[in-house]
């Protein structure tokens, strides 16, 4: 059963293995095994993103120290924690981190320390200073780093971070956890998505627009035996049946008027499907062959049109894509606009689907398309590096690696324009208002606890203190709150009003953070952090409100009201 | 602690932390956070269990695990390092497997809600079973990626965790992975079979050499062999193991090749009638080994990417990385009786890299890259710490509902990475489901049908495929409800080995009745026989290989699911079932997500079993049905 070799092909074999270099194992490195799972989510270019970048946390509260633990397990560069206060019973009470022996300490230093136990790989330091008179010895000290988190603000720090951050273009994240409620808010000025994980990404396959180098290679086949259908690729079946399909000579085609089977409502779909199982027939396959089904199966997400979708076209229609401002991302969406007005479509994606064929046939019909993905991408270059050049874009360089990943990915770019935290603490939210003022349902509640924390931002602006705060009685606090936010309210114009069970709950709390709601904040903090820094995943736009009570939440954007 | 702060928790609540008695199960991903919420919320009695040792792909989202930890005790580590930050705490550290019959009904009744953080079903069913036994409710959570979900169960308040059909491990057809493999999934779970035929503990279903009682292969050579291998007592013949032939070769890497993608090639080549329809496979010659690559879109990923194990190997690469691999996997062999596949260790992974590639290419299959390989063989989930500290402190929240008896307000949550369609929610809420009168675990006398080739079948499979595997049952009683109490299968250890391996058709019929019981689960079930008729077999070639099929109520609930999930969907195209699809794994419109890190082994009454072949996702076609359904997550 198994054969023998002749003595001399086993020597000859012997003398050719020791001849050649050793084996090439992969490498697998300590580092890669740590951060295996994390590698399957972002990939290492993620990785090394998130490896080289510097985040700051203003206050290490609860909530702060858990956006850190779930940023330095995964890896990040670096990071330095801004804060002024010292540990109090209160801090050792709600942070798993801080022990007995911490207490009077600075937080700073503290939290630090134990931070950087969790992952020797991570740089730590504490710098015990209060954001406000950082920014007083050096205004530009926020200005290098990758991502600023703040918690535990008040308003006019807030305010004052807020402006600072969006004028030197460092992306914000606001955290805010008081008792059972939960605020995250993502300040960025501009964030270009080029990997934004879709949940499906539609098959490129320009059935309805071939290029040349695939009419070519089409035509070139012929099928002519039943033999030669089952080993032939689904997508070459599908083209040519659709190219008889349209053809007005072919005697028993239907009356196409033109359209193109990618562009028929479904109705007429089932007519082109009706054709297309005649068409099989006609090139030899049976009804009962596993082949026929799959080409069958297959045109249902194939027959669909090669468009720009509308996140691209706004890209493509963006005046910064018409002078490209000195980032890869524009220069690149530059050189697409150009593209497309001259070619009318994206750049091919040159990614197949998996079909049943003979593997040869599925190798040359991919390279069609991966030559064709190719050229397209080379063009994309060449008309990047021209725009740099006619730009004046000195210093900066995009490489063929940055271009490839961007045509693969050119369906699913995407754009966040934020909107500063400091303009919307300073303005009328007369959206929230407006919702609020249509549906007194529930169902908005969590905009009304929107509305409660940012009465409580005034309410510590003018009290320099948290209604309710632990020892004290709580009953006046409530009635000083309701104060303070009636007045509010009254600012706004608002005709709403908050129940007042609410309100109680809110000031019981006082300013304390919950454990389980700070680490349910905490972590999805750190993930929108993530998200900035891999520039990968769409990130929050912009505001989310979590209810422990009700484990309710929204996110919705905050904007500039239009007036 | 959050109870030592004057006025923090309401004096209720304060109260019930102070008081009760929590199991988690579970130090993992999970677990770990886990565990510090709690111990941060002010719990004075919490009890952990983990049967794992810490490994170092833990450590990037395991906070309570250091790198001089790794090998010891999940559980044993989890409480040192929790008490170092707070040593009020009373915690309770076993390093055991959850199923061992010391955890009874009476262990689980001193708590007051059990929290899972675990990593695979058969475990998730098992505490599920116990939690109903002992009537204590139980909180279930899973992440995966950026994903993740928190439900709550309680005996005639909510569905249990069996009530909704749960996505299988997925097993494919006998015939698939030894003759017609068509996927690079068929070529990866054949490598691992291999793996254990020739350096671990062999299981007959794991049978790689060609089937020649592959029924579409009938009328060819085969049918000789298939009268050859049964005797005339029905008793499967022994014959020599793949490790015994190895052996007297001493795992000559050349002489293994050549046996397993040569000889073995042309020995099914000979089966004709399975190549009337197939593209035929090419028998590759160690000395003559082609440096292409079958085709495959991931050589795309080969530019973007830098890692050095995200490239698809040469023949030639692959079989220097087989030689490699064996070499090292037999030095290990002197020292140890037998083998356990693991995806983490560097050998294992690089021999089963290496032969399913290569049998990828002889089959002219998809080659797929070491990296990926890995998560398809290992069934890799990813996981970070930032999603297991979201659902962490959700399963606080809804556990402080729990102990404040507010059962109704425990609705199902859900983690998304993106605000879902309709209510622009990133944590969309489940209604609350009460429990299913079909499920066959907690209805009251839970009954199914199942479909047996009884001519194919032996007792052992009975027990482990459709008890252990799809029952998830850890220890079945099994007697024939025929008046006179014949044990078909006995918990005790021995009692019922003389008959594990005949034939089905020894003792039982169409239509026989089977009392099915797990003592340590409180649990019973009825299954009625139905014999699978050859005919019907040979109708569909599809089921070839199909032992069994699990029919009845449980069709009926997938029938339910489906329709459910459809309503939750915004109405995707359902993919189509496969008809490579195993009725019995009927899971193409399920999503589950095992979390990676023990899914491979899970500890049984103290032995080692091995569960990993069947935990697979399959690649591209399940993965996108995940994303676009993303509704039932289970997992870390
Ligand atoms: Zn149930």
């Amino acid at each position: 059963m198994f054969g023998l070799l002749p003595l001399s092909t086993m020597m000859g074999f012997k003398m050719m293995v020791s001849a050649s270099p050793s084996p090439r194992s992969p490498e697998i490195t300590e580092k890669t095994k740590k951060y295996d799972r994390q590698l399957r989510l972002w990939g290492d270019h993620g990785q090394s993103r998130l490896e080289k970048s510097h985040v700051c946390l203003i206050n290490s509260s609860a909530t702060g120290t858990e956006i850190l633990k779930s940023l330095v397990l995964p890896g990040v560069g670096s990071f330095t924690i801004v804060d002024g206060y010292k540990v109090t019973q209160e801090d050792i009470g709600i942070n798993f981190f801080l022990d007995q022996d911490s207490l009077g300490k600075s937080r700073a230093e503290y939290t630090t320390k134990l931070l950087l136990e969790l992952n020797t790989d991570v740089n730590g330091e504490a710098i015990e200073e209060h954001p406000e008179m950082l920014l007083k010895q050096n205004p530009n000290f926020f200005n290098h780093f990758s991502v600023v988190i703040g918690c535990q603000l008040d308003e006019k720090t807030l305010v004052t971070i807020s402006q600072v951050l969006w004028e030197s273009q460092v992306p914000f994240v606001y955290v805010n956890c008081i008792g059972f409620l939960g605020w995250v808010r993502v300040q960025v000025n501009e964030l270009a998505i080029i990997e934004s994980h879709p949940d499906s990404t539609i098959q490129d396959l320009r059935l309805d627009v071939p290029f040349p180098e695939l009419i070519a290679y089409m035509d070139a086949l012929t099928i002519n035996s039943r033999e030669v259908a089952q080993k032939t690729p689904w997508l070459v079946l599908l083209f040519k049946a659709i190219q008889k399909f349209s053809t007005p000579s072919t005697g028993d085609s239907m009356d196409t008027t033109g359209c193109h089977p990618c562009h028929m409502k479904s109705q007429e779909k089932q007519e082109f499907k009706k054709y297309l199982k005649q068409y099989l027939c006609e090139v030899g396959l049976k009804d009962t062959d596993e082949e026929f089904d799959e080409v069958v199966k297959a045109a249902n997400s194939a027959l669909s049109p090669s468009m720009i979708n509308s996140n691209v076209q706004a890209l493509l229609d963006d005046p910064k894509s018409t002078k490209p401002e000195k980032t890869k991302f524009w220069v690149m969406c530059g050189a697409l606009r150009e593209f497309v007005a001259n070619n009318g479509q994206l750049p091919v994606r040159g990614v197949l689907p998996d079909m049943m064929a003979d593997s040869d046939r599925y190798i040359n019909l991919q390279s069609v398309y991966r030559e064709k993905a190719s050229k397209d991408a080379e063009d994309i270059l060449g008309r990047s590096q021209q725009l740099l050049k006619q730009a004046g874009l000195q210093g900066l360089t995009i490489v063929e690696e940055d271009v490839k990943l961007f045509c693969k990915e050119c369906q699913n770019l995407r754009l966040i324009r934020g909107y500063p935290m400091y303009e919307e603490i300073n303005s009328v939210p007369v959206e929230i208002l407006q919702e609020l003022a249509q549906n007194t349902e529930d169902s908005d509640q969590e905009m009304m606890y929107y509305l409660l924390l940012r009465g409580l931002l005034r309410f510590q602006g003018d009290y320099h203190t948290y209604p309710g705060l632990l020892d004290r009685d709580v009953e006046p606090d409530i009635n000083r709150f309701k104060g303070t936010f009636t007045k509010l309210l009254n600012d706004w114009n608002a005709t709403i009003s908050a129940k007042e069970d609410c309100i109680h709950e809110l000031c019981r709390y006082g300013a304390c953070e919950l454990p389980s709601v700070a680490a349910f904040i905490g972590g999805c903090a750190a993930q929108e952090v993530i998200k900035i820094i891999t520039k990968q995943y769409v990130p929050l736009d912009n505001t989310f409100i979590y209810n422990a009570m009700q484990s309710t939440s929204s996110s919705f954007k905050m904007t500039r009201a239009n007036s | 602690m959050a109870s030592d702060v004057k006025g923090l928790l309401p004096a209720d609540l304060g109260q019930l932390v102070n008081e009760c008695n929590v199991l988690v199960v579970g130090a993992g991903g999970i677990g770990c956070e886990l565990l510090k919420n709690l111990v941060v919320f002010g719990l004075k009695n919490v009890h952990i269990i983990d049967l794992d040792t810490i490994e170092v792909s833990n450590l990037n989202r395991q906070f309570l695990f250091r790198r001089e930890h790794v090998g010891r005790p999940k559980s044993i580590v989890a409480k040192e390092s929790a008490l170092l930050f707070n040593p009020k705490v009373c915690i309770t550290a076993y390093h055991d497997s959850i199923t061992e019959s010391k955890f009874d009904v009476n262990f689980y009744k001193q708590f007051n809600v059990v929290l899972n953080a675990l990593d695979n079903r058969t475990a998730r069913s098992h505490v599920n079973r116990m939690c109903l036994a002992a009537k204590i409710p139980l909180v279930e959570s899973g992440t995966a990626g950026y994903k993740g979900n928190v439900s709550f169960h309680m005996q005639g308040i909510s569905e249990c965790y069996d009530c909704t059909t749960k996505p299988h491990q997925k097993t494919f057809p006998g015939c698939t992975i030894r003759n017609t493999p068509s996927e690079p999934i068929h070529c990866i779970v054949w490598a691992k079979h291999l793996f254990n035929q020739l350096f671990g503990i062999s299981d007959p279903d794991e049978d790689v050499s060609p089937d020649s009682s592959d029924p579409e292969a009938v009328g060819d050579a085969g049918k000789i062999a298939l009268e050859e291998s049964n005797d005339t007592n029905g008793q499967v013949k022994e014959k020599v193991s793949t490790r015994q032939w190895a052996q007297s070769h001493e795992y000559d890497a050349q002489k293994l090749f050549q046996k397993l993608f040569h000889d073995d090639i042309k020995y099914l080549l000979s089966m004709e009638n399975l190549w009337q329809k197939r593209k035929p496979p090419t028998p590759l010659d160690w000395n003559d080994l082609p440096d292409v690559i079958a085709g495959s879109s991931s050589i795309d990923q080969q530019t973007v990417t830098a890692l050095k194990d995200q490239r698809v190997w040469s023949m030639q690469e692959c079989s220097q990385v087989f030689k490699q691999s064996i070499n090292q996997l037999k030095e290990k062999l002197e020292n140890e009786k037998d083998l356990i596949w693991d995806k983490d260790d560097d050998p294992a992974m690089d021999f089963v890299t290496a032969c399913s590639n290569v049998r990828a290419h002889v089959f002219g299959i998809q080659q797929k890259s070491r990296f990926d390989t890995k998560s398809m063989a290992g069934n890799i989930i990813p996981a970070i710490a930032s999603t297991n500290a979201i659902v962490a402190g959700l399963i606080v929240t809804m556990a402080c509902k729990v102990l404040k008896k507010d059962y109704y307000k425990c609705n199902t949550i859900f983690v998304m990475p993106r605000p879902t369609a309709v209510k622009k929610d990133l944590f969309p809420l489940d209604q609350i489901v009460g429990p299913n009168p079909k499920c066959y675990v907690c209805a009251e006398k839970p009954e199914i049908i199942v479909k047996m080739d009884l001519e194919k079948m032996t007792v052992r499979i009975l027990g482990d495929k459709v008890l252990k595997t799809e029952l998830c049952m850890i220890a079945p009683d099994v007697e024939i409800d025929d008046g006179q109490g014949t044990i078909l299968i006995s918990s005790e250890e021995g009692e019922t080995d003389d008959i594990a391996d005949k034939l089905l058709k020894n003792f039982i019929k169409d239509g026989t009745r089977l009392k099915c019981d797990d003592f340590l689960q409180n649990y019973q079930i009825n299954i009625t026989v139905a014999a699978m008729v050859d005919e019907e077999d040979e109708k569909d070639r599809e089921k070839s290989g199909i032992l069994f099929e699990i029919i009845g109520d449980r069709t009926q609930l997938n029938a339910k699911e489906q329709v459910a999930e459809g309503k939750k969907t915004d109405d995707q195209e359902q993919p189509s079932t496969s008809k490579k699809a195993n009725p019995v794994h009927d899971d193409e419109d399920d999503l589950m997500i095992i979390e990676p890190t023990t899914v491979s082994e899970v500890q049984v009454a103290g032995t080692k079993r091995r569960l990993d072949e069947t935990e697979e996702d399959t690649p591209s076609k399940k993965r996108k049905v995940e994303s676009e359904t993303s509704e039932v997550i289970d997992i870390d």
